[in-house]
């Protein structure tokens, strides 16, 4: 393809975007900076892949590159060294160690609430209800089943809820 | 309720919010969440990423790609120069004299009188190493060495409980140098189109002693 046209192209379908792919990045890292650096790395990477996207919703394909960059990202930086275990983490038996993390973290507002949980939830709360996104391609995004997209979004909601309540009572 | 009451709940923090999440958290979180706008100047910054991206390499793109080349080409040549040159001759020479003393091959013509040694070389080199007789360090026989795939001949003297190994084969001229290794002492010089290698545990002063008996 000629650059040029590609350029356009890709600006075209994939520059609308923006906003929706900073949005995640920001919730992800929790770093205005370090999601600004994210996004603009991640721009130019959907660029260069731009030839094997194809046919794929523009959005949720920049959404799935700036989101690999943000876990790449937080591992790299030891944010995300403990690995999240589904089977394990379940929400109705929440550990004491947790609940007084959720409490300290729990400062009166929902902003505070969604910051504080888990990567993975946060990463479902945010394409879902921020992004706009079905569970499907939220599936695709995070590279899990949609029942596992059902029940981090089933699990956060809980845990906001009693992060919410922690907070309020 | 709906999502707007869930919103002024949140405002005024009414307890009975939390009840309302469970029935309908999407509407909470899509209302009240904070949505990070794109700050100014970053779509600005990603399409000048992505123009200097399609821009053919510049001048100065190009001046650098070759500054690095040359650079590198640089690097690798003084790095090869830097590189001490090591001599592989004195290690190979001390390892053959020390296999030579622990294994029984010690000698391939075992005698002591130099017209029998040096006849055996016959045939099996293509070079006469000279064969003396020397007093006090006497003769013990020769063998058929291999350095680096040229032969050598070796001839053994000893001097009271010690061996030396004389390693003889053509090559070109050399100064006479010294040295210890291990502690054990090497000579070596040249002659007659022939390098000498002597070397044995033995005092470097009785060494020395040898090979100036040897030379004269």
């Amino acid at each position: 393809m000629d650059p040029a046209r590609k350029l356009a192209l890709f600006e075209e379908s994939v520059m609308p975007h923006l906003n929706a792919a900073y949005n995640l990045a920001r919730w992800l890292t929790r770093d205005e900076h370090d999601a600004e650096d994210l996004v603009q790395e991640s721009y130019l990477r959907a660029f260069r892949s731009f030839e094997t996207f194809e046919g794929r919703d523009p959005k949720a394909w920049l959404l799935t590159v700036v989101r690999n960059a943000c876990f790449t990202w937080l591992k790299k930086k030891g944010q995300h060294a403990i690995e999240f275990d589904e089977q394990i983490h379940s929400v109705d038996d929440v550990p004491d160690a947790e609940a007084a993390l959720l409490n300290q973290a729990a400062l009166g507002s929902l902003n505070d609430c969604l910051e504080a949980l888990p990567l993975e939830f946060r990463e479902a709360i945010v394409l879902r209800e921020l992004g706009e996104l079905s569970y499907k391609e939220i599936a695709d995004i995070a590279c899990v089943p949609v029942g596992t997209v059902m029940s981090r979004l089933a699990r956060a909601r809980k845990r906001l809820r009693q992060c919410l309540e922690g907070t309020l009572r | 309720m709906n999502c707007e009451t869930a919103r002024r709940m949140m405002e005024i923090n009414d307890p009975a919010l939390p009840r309302h999440l469970e029935s309908c958290p999407s509407c909470i979180v899509q209302r009240n969440a904070r949505y990070y706008e794109a700050p100014a100047g970053l779509e600005r910054n990603i399409r000048q990423n992505l123009r200097a991206e399609i821009a053919p390499p510049s001048f100065w793109r190009w001046s650098a790609i070759a500054a690095s080349v040359l650079l590198m080409a640089s690097l690798s040549w003084n790095i090869a120069l830097l590189r001490p040159r090591v001599d592989p001759v004195p290690a190979d020479v001390l390892s053959a004299h020390i296999r030579s003393l622990a294994g029984t091959h010690l000698l391939d013509v075992p005698s002591s009188d130099q017209h029998t040694v040096k006849p055996w070389f016959n045939g099996k080199l293509d070079f006469a190493p000279p064969v003396k007789d020397l007093d006090g360090f006497p003769l013990l026989g020769g063998r058929l060495e291999y350095f680096d795939a040229h032969p050598a001949a070796a001839l053994i003297y000893g001097r009271r409980n010690h061996s030396i190994n004389l390693f003889i084969w053509p090559a070109p001229a050399t100064p006479d140098a010294s040295q210890t290794r291990n502690g054990y002492h090497l000579e070596t010089w040249s002659a007659s189109g022939m390098t000498f290698w002597a070397v044995s545990d033995l005092n470097e002063q009785e060494l020395k002693q040898f090979v100036s008996l040897y030379r004269h």
